[in-house]
């Protein structure tokens, strides 16, 4: 056999993978045991409630990473998101399950929408996340968000456990009353959970910088 | 670039059109072959129309958010549906089925396997099928792009993709010719590096928090696309050119400079997608440098394809399918260069997180990679099934296509610059969706053309079907020329 890549298809093919695994290892594979074996969650802040996480589910399923950001890049112009975001800041989002046993993809690559690193802080009614899920247009009248009202239920008359929801307007039922649905609650939990820790006491060394 | 009808009676016309060349081809004589290849490239032109349908209709939404609200069809939901139907449907059926045709052409012997081909195509379509129905329903993987499929799903591609890789190694291993030929390497290389992709990108255990994630997402979607498509369209791209333009390729050294460029340049710069994030900043830095190296890349690519061109251009104006090429390759070149400049931190701070990515992406996953497709499609199906497109029709998606896709990426890199400058600026966020609005509506009518011209290549792929006999064909191409 001789040692020439025209002609010697093992050898050829055999570099062409074996290279790429090499590299796929420099680059991908030690960076992200590294990233790993650094995670730490910041000093005094709590894991997910249980419905929380349904609700990290909710936002997952329904695709709102396509247009939603949470990470604050060091920069002048994302001050108004809040503080650069640190690994730390990470630390408890877990994989969501058996047939996606990887962490979300909560830092996002579109901003169509606002980052959402610290919405519970912003944003932080209820009645107002309620609504703006039901039909965006209700608060932000020139959101181009899509409404989901099927994260909501329509009923003659609310209970006294019911989360109702008061539409009003264009937007309201013919008839009977909106209160949240169980997807619903979930997922305005998670985004209320929201919020940027204090990195007081937090080690930077780990840190992007 | 527009075919003249060839009727007599425009004979002594001015002619308002480049008159084409016709190659009154005879069907290949290995009919089983035909039938593999055109079951491929017609199940890829199915997933075009029905992916770019859907593309559309996410279009629309941005100008018109109350239009309907059905969770199946809403925009979170649909988008990775798009993406994936376009990505595993059209362009790697598409670029496989031309594979499948190469490989053994330039191997000087038949295809290892014909059956283990068509297991491959059920595989594939069947991954296309069912990520695509669950993504509907709300089931992905986890939101990360390009691999919204769940696991099992993407393990129906990767079989699919294994068996093809094994198909036309073996088929390369028992060649007729001494060497391997040039646009083997690239597509062989596509086929081993995507699996290597997958497989490290669906192993879970070191992508357990969201800054991991990305670690591997990043190296993940720019790979998906850099060391998959690119090498495959380049790869057909090394064997359509010179046949077509009936000489060899300028330098074959150039296209050997250019694939060990881009395995060891292209598998650095995933982190590129991820600059100014929470990830390891040395990732980020090397991905930079390194795609500013892909010039080189980039370079001696496009170069060897033009410099292959020179001196034959009056058969690039007269051919139907050369055309498409010609604007492949200056695609390739123009869109990977913006790629490569996207990643340099101050552009990057006014781009990164806009519509202008999404531009980027159409740019080259369209002008690029599928207008390379269309020309080997159009230069190459004829030869198998003996019947011609009728070369008004592939003017009209020709221009469709560049037009609509004008529009597509013009408006969105010019609305893509303006958000970002409203956020440097610091104006109210809402600020940078107001101004995104007009230029919503003109991507909007960007992408009805371009799917109107996708309507107008799958009825040219239904005028190239095989005939049921070599007789019929050849009896029916003189009368597919008149019409």
């Amino acid at each position: 056999m001789r040692l020439n890549f025209h002609s010697n298809h093992t050898l050829l093919f055999s570099t062409v993978f074996f290279g790429f695994l090499a590299l796929s290892l420099i680059i991908a594979i030690v960076p992200a045991v590294g990233v790993e074996a650094a995670m730490a969650p910041l000093p005094g802040s709590e894991p997910m409630t249980a419905l929380e996480h349904e609700g990290l589910k909710v936002y997952i399923s329904e695709g709102c990473v396509a247009c939603h950001t949470q990470q604050v890049r060091p920069l002048a112009m994302d001050e108004v998101w809040g503080r650069a975001a640190v690994p730390a800041d990470f630390a408890h989002v877990d994989p969501l399950g058996v047939w996606s046993p990887y962490a979300p993809a909560l830092l996002g690559s579109s901003r169509t929408g606002p980052d959402l690193t610290n919405v519970g802080a912003r944003q932080a009614s209820e009645t107002w996340q309620y609504l703006h899920l039901y039909n965006p247009r209700i608060v932000v009248p020139d959101s181009v968000m899509p409404a989901y009202p099927w994260l909501f239920d329509l009923v003659d008359e609310a209970g006294p456990a019911d989360v109702i929801v008061p539409v009003s307007g264009e937007h309201a039922p013919a008839s009977g009353q909106v209160v949240a649905g169980a997807k619903g609650k979930a997922l305005v939990a998670y985004l209320l959970s929201l919020r940027q820790g204090s990195l007081e006491g937090h080690d930077h060394a780990e840190g992007g910088e | 670039m527009i075919g003249r009808e060839p009727g007599v009676e425009q004979e002594h016309a001015r002619p308002f059109t480049e008159s084409k060349t016709r190659h009154n081809p005879v069907a290949d004589r290995d009919t089983a072959m035909t039938s593999l290849i055109y079951a491929y490239l017609g199940f890829a032109t199915l997933w075009l129309v029905v992916g770019t349908f859907v593309g559309e209709y996410l279009g629309i939404k941005f100008t018109a958010p109350d239009l309907e609200h059905v969770p199946w069809l809403s925009y979170g939901r649909l988008r990775p549906v798009h993406t994936n139907t376009v990505f595993w449907g059209w362009s790697s059926l598409a670029l496989i089925g031309l594979a499948l045709y190469v490989v053994p052409r330039t191997s000087n012997r038949r295809l290892f396997s014909l059956p283990l081909a068509w297991v491959s195509l059920v595989f594939i379509n069947l991954a296309v099928v069912i990520g695509g129905v669950m993504l509907l329903s709300g089931i992905n993987n986890g939101g990360q792009e390009y691999r919204e499929y769940i696991w099992p799903v993407q393990g129906l591609f990767a079989i699919g993709a294994i068996l093809v890789a094994y198909n036309l190694i073996r088929t390369i291993a028992k060649r007729e010719v001494e060497e391997i030929y040039i646009a083997n390497w690239y597509i062989v290389a596509a086929f081993l590096w995507t699996i290597a992709v997958v497989v490290i990108a669906y192993v879970p255990y070191y992508q357990t928090n969201p800054i991991s994630e990305s670690v591997i997402q990043g190296y993940y979607m720019h790979m998906g696309v850099g060391m998959w498509f690119t090498p495959l369209a380049l790869g057909l791209t090394y064997y359509v050119l010179p046949k077509l333009l009936n000489k060899p390729i300028y330098s074959y050294s150039l296209g050997v400079l250019a694939f060990w460029t881009q395995m060891l340049f292209y598998t650095m710069i995933g982190a590129h997608h991820f600059v100014f994030a929470p990830t390891p900043w040395w990732i980020q830095t090397v991905a930079i440098i390194f795609s500013i190296g892909m010039l080189v890349t980039l370079a001696a690519g496009t170069g060897n394809f033009l410099l292959t061109m020179r001196g034959s251009f009056r058969t690039v104006w007269r051919s139907y399918s050369l055309p498409f090429i010609l604007a492949g390759v200056l695609a390739y070149f123009f869109w990977s260069a913006q790629g490569s400049l996207e990643a340099l931190r101050t552009l990057n701070l006014v781009w990164h997180f806009t519509n202008f990515t999404v531009a980027h992406s159409h740019l080259t996953m369209y002008g690029f990679v599928a207008f390379l497709i269309w020309g080997g499609i159009y230069g190459l199906l004829p030869l198998l099934t003996g019947r011609e497109p009728r070369q008004a029709w592939v003017g009209v998606h020709f221009w469709l296509a560049v037009v609509g896709l004008t529009f597509y990426g013009g408006a969105l890199m010019v609305g893509g610059t303006m958000q970002g400058l409203s956020w440097i600026a610091n104006a109210p966020f809402i600020e940078s969706v107001n101004a995104m609005v007009p230029f919503w509506l003109w991507r909007a009518v960007g992408g009805s053309l371009m799917f109107l011209s996708h309507l107008v290549f799958a009825y040219n792929v239904f005028t190239m079907r095989p005939a049921r006999s070599t007789t019929q064909a050849r009896a029916v191409t003189p009368a597919a020329r008149v019409a």
